[in-house]
């Protein structure tokens, strides 16, 4: 073991998917429908561009979730030492779940959360 | 197993801060700015972590401070993406060079 | 504690106001007695009693100048509510909003005016930034507005971005958060570095030149409500924060910054009061004058004495008193350039004499708080070491003399007709309330600076 496993290892690879893409260029027949040039080969046909302008509403979702989501990365270090600190540290959560929880009210009552 | 020093973690970082900073003097599209600003506290991150771990591994300041640089990251994005729906609300585009209403 | 508490309460039950109060009035009475009820509770404070006992870690310390700063910046946003609120509800629809966005900026003054912990500086910069950028963008339909806040992102969140690299090198050279860090006979290059970042990015908190740049755009596209909070409460925060930052975590390694600190200080001085003669528009002109003004308030991080901390505070009520002032009367004119002013004098009397106060303590006349402030500070320079430094402030204070008076000239020996909208006597007699804390302050500054010690 040692670099020259590493090199034998990427060369591996590169020859690996540089043979699967030859292989299916030299046996493509080379079928051409509608279908073909679209993201999804399957299902219902898209009716527009993908590249369509979206509903300013999925963006209010999008970063309230943002916001929420992140938060929680409070509750990793909490969850370690709870056991150890006790009651103090289960107060100590409430409240700051409490707070988040008074941030999600109020973009409730703003209406963030109505679709549409 | 040889460990990586810490002074490639370092240069990895001072690279990515320094990617950021070309980005944000470069770039004239808002969310591509807004990208590099993360890639600038992405590499404070990197540095936290890096610091911590090789030098003072007795104790974690060094990690929670990172996790507040993500938080309030994401509060400052989410600032921000607002800020620049409203310009291209505005503007209709997210262009800085467009936003002249202010040069004298 | 008990200040940051308060507001930070009262920031969360105003966000609440608008559901459950269907009246601007009431709004606005509940967001005065939430402050006036922040203001006594840090009183109590002072006077030793604390209504909370919450251990820190030793990340916060509310020593006194921490809340005298808390009570002077409280003051001074009690007496913007009193002359402009009616102005902020103008702003739009979410009156309610501004209001808890104010309160939490306060939480963010207190959190960066008592930290003991670079963790807690880096937080109470950004509670107190990210609330001012949305309050920048207030005004949504205008589109100078839009801008200033995007500009003003752009230019906070890489200050940011800057001031966490230093503090992850000062973390690097020293394993803690913790301000007050010893050295020994090397200073580690580390630790310049990360010091040197770190004056850079509060430089920009404060516009300081060379980074002031961004000031007089920002100051300008926000809502002229806005600009009168963000350049007087939030940027005499952005000052103690950089003061206690040299003076507790750099204060052992002072040789290596003090003669940059002097250099931004003197290009600051210069910079502003220079461009400051060639505004046509008051607003620019304040802005510029703002980014003076911070040139004074650098001589007391270069000087880091007994006075320069009185003097400090002293500085930061004269000239948020006299800035707030001036901008309530600014809200309410139409045209905001010199010319708007013409003849103002003849139609207001009452106004024209109280806003000559104010400009005269912000020239820094005589028998007003702006000349003790400035003395102070000169004082303080001189025994730091600087006797060319205080010249060439003292150059540049006469230098500002011009400006302030071309406004004086403009209001009483022109004619023109100036118009103002909604001066209310409750309007007058705060605004004459203010010209006379800030008469008093001039000829008996211990009143505030007595709260220091005892």
């Amino acid at each position: 073991m040692g670099p020259i496993s590493l090199i034998a290892l990427t060369l591996a690879a590169l020859l690996f998917s540089a043979g699967g893409i030859l292989v299916g260029k030299l046996f493509n027949k080379g079928s051409k429908n509608l279908q073909k040039g679209e993201a999804y080969e399957c299902g219902i046909p898209t009716k527009t561009s993908p590249w369509h302008q979206f509903n300013v509403g999925y963006y209010l979702f999008a970063l309230l979730f943002l916001i929420f989501d992140v938060e929680l990365v409070f509750l990793y270090p909490w969850a370690v030492v709870v056991k150890k600190v006790g009651v103090t540290a289960l107060v100590e959560i409430m409240v700051f779940i409490f707070i988040l929880f008074m941030g999600f009210l109020y973009a409730h009552k703003k209406g963030a959360l109505k679709w549409m | 197993m040889e460990t990586v020093p810490l002074t490639h973690i370092l240069f990895v970082s001072t690279a990515l801060f320094c990617i950021g900073m070309y980005g944000l003097f470069t770039r004239r599209n808002l969310i591509t700015m807004l990208m590099a600003i993360e890639l600038i506290l992405n590499s404070v991150n990197i540095n936290f972590v890096a610091f911590n771990k090789y030098l003072y591994p007795y104790k974690l300041d060094g990690i929670f401070f990172v996790i507040f640089i993500i938080t309030i990251a994401a509060a400052e994005a989410a600032v921000a993406i607002a800020i620049i729906i409203n310009q291209y609300r505005t503007h209709q585009s997210i262009d800085v060079e467009d936003a002249t209403e202010l040069k004298f | 504690m008990n200040a940051l508490i308060f507001s930070a309460v009262s920031g969360v039950i105003m966000m609440f106001s608008s559901f459950l109060l269907n009246n601007k009035n009431s709004v606005r009475v509940l967001a005065h007695v939430l402050l006036l009820a922040t203001i006594i509770a840090n009183i109590f404070e002072l006077r030793g009693i604390s209504f909370f006992h919450i251990d820190t870690r030793g990340m916060l310390e509310f020593d006194r100048f921490a809340l005298l700063f808390t009570l002077v910046a409280n003051v001074c946003t009690f007496a913007f509510f009193l002359l402009s609120s009616r102005d902020l509800e103008k702003i739009g629809n979410h009156y309610s909003d501004y209001f808890s966005l104010l309160f939490f900026i306060l939480a963010g003054i207190v959190v960066s005016s008592s930290f003991k912990s670079l963790l807690m500086l880096f937080l109470g910069i950004e509670i107190l930034s990210i609330p001012l950028y949305i309050l920048t963008g207030s005004d949504k339909r205008n589109l100078k507005s839009n801008e200033a806040s995007l500009k003003y992102f752009l230019m906070g969140s890489f200050s940011t971005g800057l001031m966490l690299m230093g503090i992850a090198l000062i973390y690097g050279a020293t394993g803690t958060f913790q301000t007050g860090i010893t050295v020994a006979e090397k200073v580690p290059v580390l630790l310049i570095t990360g010091m040197m970042l770190l004056l850079f990015s509060m430089s920009f908190k404060v516009s300081a030149a060379p980074f002031h740049f961004w000031t007089p755009d920002v100051y300008d596209g926000a809502p002229t409500v806005v600009t009168s909070f963000m350049a007087t409460v939030v940027k005499a925060a952005g000052f103690i924060a950089f003061m206690r930052l040299f003076a507790e975590e750099f204060g052992s390694i002072r040789p290596e910054w003090k003669l940059l600190v002097g250099i931004v200080a003197a290009v600051t001085l210069f910079i502003g009061n220079i461009t400051a003669v060639f505004q046509q528009s008051v607003k620019r002109m304040l802005a510029y004058s703002s980014i003076s003004q911070a040139g004074f308030m650098m001589l007391a991080i270069y000087s880091l004495s007994n006075d320069a901390k009185e003097g400090l505070i002293l500085y930061a009520a004269a000239y948020s008193l006299a800035t707030i002032g001036i901008f309530a009367v600014l809200v309410r004119m139409k045209d905001y350039t010199f010319e708007g002013f013409n003849g103002f004098a003849k139609q207001q009397p009452f106004l024209a004499g109280i806003l000559v106060v104010f400009l005269l303590s912000l020239a820094g006349i005589p028998l007003t708080a702006g000349f003790l402030s400035k003395f102070y500070m000169l004082k303080a320079t001189i025994d730091g070491g600087s006797l060319a430094l205080a010249i060439f402030a003292v150059l540049m204070a006469a230098v500002s003399v011009y400006y302030y008076f071309r406004l004086i000239q403009s209001m009483y020996f022109k004619t023109g007709n100036a118009t103002i909208s909604g001066t209310t006597t409750g309007f007058k007699y705060t605004l004459a309330a203010l010209a006379g804390i800030t008469i008093l302050l001039g000829i008996f500054p211990n009143l505030l600076t007595n709260w220091l010690y005892f």
